[in-house]
């Protein structure tokens, strides 16, 4: 074998399935990955064609290094998953060079595969899937073509093949995926390019922003239990920002912290599920006051839900919501009042002094939110997503010069004015509202629809949430921010291809809405079918979720599926006759039986007249049978008619024979 | 020990073999005479495969959970489709010519598929180069293999190996078969100047040399009998359809010669009866009539194709078993 050359076949398919398998990676990799690729192969074509040689030693070693030294600066370190599978791709391009006998091939091939997988911690939809398929087809053909005999020059038989194969192997790979434990990982790993994704942003600062960005990528998707609450109810909480050091809020870690948090829940119970799109971070997408029992999440001290490890790829959990929620309402901690408070020493100075302004004008607390709510609703505020940008006490010039903003500046603001004036405050930012999609009934959250506002502390009601936005801008709440900004025309401004922007042709409109379907039910029951799902499968249809009678059934279900596909394969197969012939040999079995089986040298119409004599009962179907038989073995029918014929006047002759055979009939009868 | 162990299992495997899949000039390849194992790569890739499964279960990927139960059931698909590539061949011992020792000795197999395609089949003898070939749907391949003789006497084959690996090389499916190929192996010849009148009753007289080169005297034709030398045959009457006759010489003067084994010299009994070999082909070329005479064999001075062949058998047989 080691002797032996690489099939120009085998080479054909395997050249192809390295580019089946390497081009999802490609867009992720700089562009002479590409190059790269093209010169092995075509350096490897030359060596097959026997006009250059393999490369030597000295370039070899020399090419393994410049490899490394490659992932190192094209990636910043050569461990992580980003620069091992960067490496991996690349020793799979430089192996063509030094495939010299099928053992090497094989590796390549096996490497394929493995390459084939980690294209799946990158990217999991529909498209990339079942591209997939098309790479385990190829990998399968290069297999198969370096099995084949050399001289053998069918490259599509090897493709055919692999195809059938796959096929046969889905029953059994289906009854696997469902059936196989989902273990909880083994160690703890280093997730794909974390950094590089979308989403919310962890501080706001909304002083530096001259024009919101916005993107229509998905940030999640969330179906209910019963009806979907009005847009008024649906704020997404993602986060609380509770420090602020002048210019940026930003997250308080000793207030997140991980302690029960005590809330009084009450009213109608609302069950939701959310499947979260990839941020390579923990935070998750709540209503106020959720519980969940999903094991890979926790509740945080401000009444957030995280993940337990950064979301690498889609993410599905369900939490119930409450009709009226308390949280915290016996008090705050000392030390927590403190935090909540905390504003720098020497900033915004009038928004100070009209805080003390509004605290000796109101006694409550309740009275000064409210107070401060009329106020953006009756002052000429202005929603936009261009906003002017702040100098050095941002929120002063918002609240008394510029007056122009979108979320971000109102929370902040509001905020600011609600510590000074001794009411714990903090801004939450997470997402509001949704597209509802009317096929899957379920909603759809963009980034788009990222939002801030606050929640304030008001003693005897604990945590209060308040929009102040809503008090400017009651349409980017109850209708949506495009609504909102049909005016200024700043909707999408940067993604002037984004499906959502064509909400208004209708048949687009329901082809991007059954398209995120499938996607949500693909992401729903295949991306994110982990033990929780499976179990919550097994007691549906096993009604147990004890592992030991799952395994039994389970067992006898693979065990099953693998004797009936071997049975299908393996059944020894008669040597091939006419139907005529067949029919004559099963007669015969049957009636050797009965002891009157053919004898040798016999022809049809003796054994007839026999058999008439032996069986006078069955005279008829006897005689239908050989009549048949005659006619198809001599007249020269065409062999679907004469089938058409036969095979009913066998049955019936077969069915009408006797178990044991009949004493002899006297003479006088016959 | 270890080796009278080895050696023991050994004899044990062969006596399985036997009584499993007894020698036959025609067997069909079924579930009875096919092993079937995984081969190395088969084992790497199940290797290959767990890691896999690792990677899904730690980054609780459903589509490398995926991709990792396809790969396995198809290592399931596979052990079936390598089963069936062997299954149901039908194998024909053909031919098989006697050789002299040292001779490469061509051995005829056909292959008859009953109804599918089977691909790339080696065969292969324990030690030497194996011969790949596919086997057409409802067809036949017929080839020749070929086998290394050393001993004289009838050639003592290992079983054969039948195997294949196909579709995807994850399994080897084989099977050992004794197709009773009967092939006689000549002892190797030697050449040894001729004996000297050899003559063991003597009653031949004493000429010293055979001076006639045998073609001299014609005397005629005669209807031609099984075992006249070929060279004899008279293949001008027989292109104008006159039938086979064989051309008759005078051979009066012709000394009919004597080779015993008494009279070649040589190491072992081996080679003394490479050295009878030889002279009989040497008789053979010069067309003289001989004898042979061995311990317990004697063979009356004839010549011809026939005769060379019973002589070649004798000297390729002496003092071996019979066949059973």
């Amino acid at each position: 074998m080691s002797t032996a050359l690489i099939p120009r076949n085998a080479l054909a398919w395997l050249l192809g399935a390295q580019l089946v398998v390497l081009l999802p990676h490609l867009p992720r990799l700089p562009w002479w990955v590409a190059v790269l690729w093209l010169g092995c192969a075509a350096w490897r074509v030359q060596i097959q064609r026997m006009r250059w040689g393999y490369p030597g030693r000295i370039l070899r070693a020399g090419g393994l290094l410049l490899t490394g030294v490659a992932v190192f600066f094209t990636q910043g370190t050569l461990i992580g998953l980003d620069a091992t599978v960067m490496l991996l791709l690349l020793l799979f391009m430089l192996k063509l060079l030094e495939m010299r006998n099928p053992r090497d091939a094989l590796v390549v091939i096996y490497l394929g595969f493995f390459i084939l997988a980690t294209a799946f911690l990158f990217d999991q939809g529909i498209p990339l899937t079942l591209y997939q398929c098309v790479g385990a087809v190829v990998l399968v053909a290069a297999l198969i073509g370096l099995q084949q005999s050399p001289a053998r020059n069918d490259p599509w038989h090897a493709l055919r093949s692999a195809a059938a194969m796959l096929l046969q192997a889905l029953p059994l790979m289906l009854l696997m995926f469902l059936f196989f434990p989902r273990l909880a990982p083994l160690w703890t790993i280093n997730l794909p390019s974390a950094e590089s994704r979308t989403g919310l942003s962890d501080t706001m600062a909304p002083a530096d922003i001259a024009n919101l960005a916005q993107s229509p990528e998905l940030a999640f998707r969330a179906s209910f239990e019963g009806n979907i609450p009005p847009p008024s109810r649906l704020y997404w909480r993602a986060m609380t920002l509770s420090r602020f050091d002048g210019r940026v809020w930003s997250q308080d870690r000793l207030l997140e912290g991980h302690q029960p948090l005590a809330v009084e829940r009450s009213g109608a119970a609302l069950e939701y599920q959310v499947v979260a799109q990839p941020t390579g971070r923990n935070w998750l997408y709540s209503l106020p006051g959720s519980v969940s029992d999903s094991p890979e999440l926790r509740a945080m001290g401000d009444d957030t839900l995280r993940a337990k490890r950064p979301l690498s790829s889609t993410f599905g959990y369900t939490a119930t919501a409450f009709e009226r929620v308390q949280r915290q309402r016996d008090g705050l901690p000392d030390d927590e009042r403190q935090r909540l408070l905390q504003l720098p020493e020497d900033s915004d100075p009038r928004s100070r002094a009209w805080a003390e302004e509004l605290r000796q004008r109101y006694d409550s607390d309740a009275e000064l939110v409210n107070a401060l709510l009329r106020h953006f609703n009756q002052q000429p505020y202005h929603y936009t997503l261009r906003p002017p940008t702040l100098g050095r006490h941002s929120n002063d010039e918002f609240l008394f010069d510029t007056r122009r903003g979108f979320c971000e500046h109102y929370a902040g603001a509001m905020t600011f004015v609600l510590r000074a004036a001794g009411i714990p405050a903090r801004v939450v930012t997470g997402y509001q509202g949704g597209e509802l999609n009317p096929r899957g009934g379920y909603l759809l959250v963009h980034q788009f629809d990222a939002h801030a506002w606050i929640e304030a502390w008001l003693p005897g009601q604990g945590w209060q949430s308040f929009d102040p936005t809503f008090q400017v801008a009651p349409s980017r709440i109850e209708r949506g921010l495009e609504e909102a900004m049909r005016e200024e025309g700043s909707f999408l401004a940067d993604a002037p291809l984004a499906g959502s922007r064509y909400r208004d042709i209708g048949w687009v409109n329901n082809l991007r809405l059954t398209w995120d379907d499938i996607n949500y039910q693909w992401q729903l029951r295949v991306l994110n079918f982990q033990s929780e799902e499976q179990l919550a499968l097994f007691k549906r249809w096993l009604g147990t979720a004890d592992w030991r009678r799952i395994g039994v059934v389970v067992l006898s279900l693979v065990g099953l599926v693998m004797v009936v596909q071997a049975l299908i394969w393996l059944r020894p197969r008669r040597i091939s006759g006419s139907p005529a012939q067949r029919a004559w040999q099963r007669l015969d079995q049957r009636l050797g039986k009965l002891g009157l089986g053919v004898r040798a040298g016999e022809g049809p119409r003796d054994w007839q007249q026999r058999l008439r004599q032996a069986l006078p009962q069955q005279r008829a179907a006897i005689d239908g049978f050989f009549d048949r038989f005659i006619e198809q073995s001599y007249a020269q029918r065409q062999p679907g008619e004469a089938q058409a014929h036969l095979k009913p006047a066998l049955q019936t002759l077969l069915r009408s024979l006797p178990r044991r055979r009949p004493p002899a009939p006297s003479q006088a009868l016959d | 020990m270890t080796a009278a162990i080895r050696a023991r299992a050994r004899r044990w495997h062969q006596g399985w073999l036997r009584r499993r899949i007894p020698p036959a000039r025609s067997l069909r390849l079924d579930h009875r005479r096919i092993f079937i194992l995984p081969s190395r790569a088969g084992v790497a890739f199940l290797l290959l495969l767990l890691i896999m499964l690792i990677g899904a279960i730690n980054y609780q990927n459903s589509l490398v959970y995926g991709l990792t139960f396809t790969l396995l059931s198809l290592f399931w698909v596979a052990l079936h489709h390598t089963y069936r590539n062997l299954a149901a061949v039908q194998l024909r011992a053909t031919g098989g010519r006697a050789v002299f020792a040292g001779e490469q000795v061509p051995l005829g197999l056909t292959l008859r598929s009953e109804r599918r395609e089977h691909q790339a089949l080696k065969m292969r003898w324990p030690g030497l180069d194996a011969v790949s070939v596919d086997v057409p749907a409802r067809g036949e391949q017929a080839l020749t293999l070929f086998h290394p003789t050393e001993r004289r006497g009838w050639l003592a084959l290992e079983r054969l190996r039948i195997e294949t690996r196909y579709p995807l090389g994850w399994f080897v499916a084989w099977s050992l078969v004794d197709l009773d190929w009967q092939v006689l192996v000549y002892p190797k010849p030697v050449s040894a100047p001729l004996p000297v009148g050899a003559a063991p009753e003597g009653e031949e007289g004493d000429q010293p040399h055979a001076q006639q080169e045998g073609v001299a005297d014609f005397q005629g034709l005669r209807a031609y009998r099984p075992g006249d030398s070929r060279r004899r045959l008279d293949w001008r009457a027989w292109s104008r359809g006159q039938g086979l006759h064989s051309k008759v010489f005078a051979e009066p003067q012709q000394q009919s010669l004597w080779l015993d084994l008494a009279a070649a010299a040589g190491r072992d009994l081996d080679e003394r009866l490479g050295v009878l070999t030889g002279w009989v082909l040497e008789m053979e070329r010069e067309q003289r009539p001989y004898g042979l005479s061995l311990p317990g064999v004697r063979i009356e001075p004839a010549q011809g194709d026939s005769h060379r062949e019973g002589c070649l058998r004798a000297l390729a047989l002496y003092g071996l078993e019979a066949r059973a």
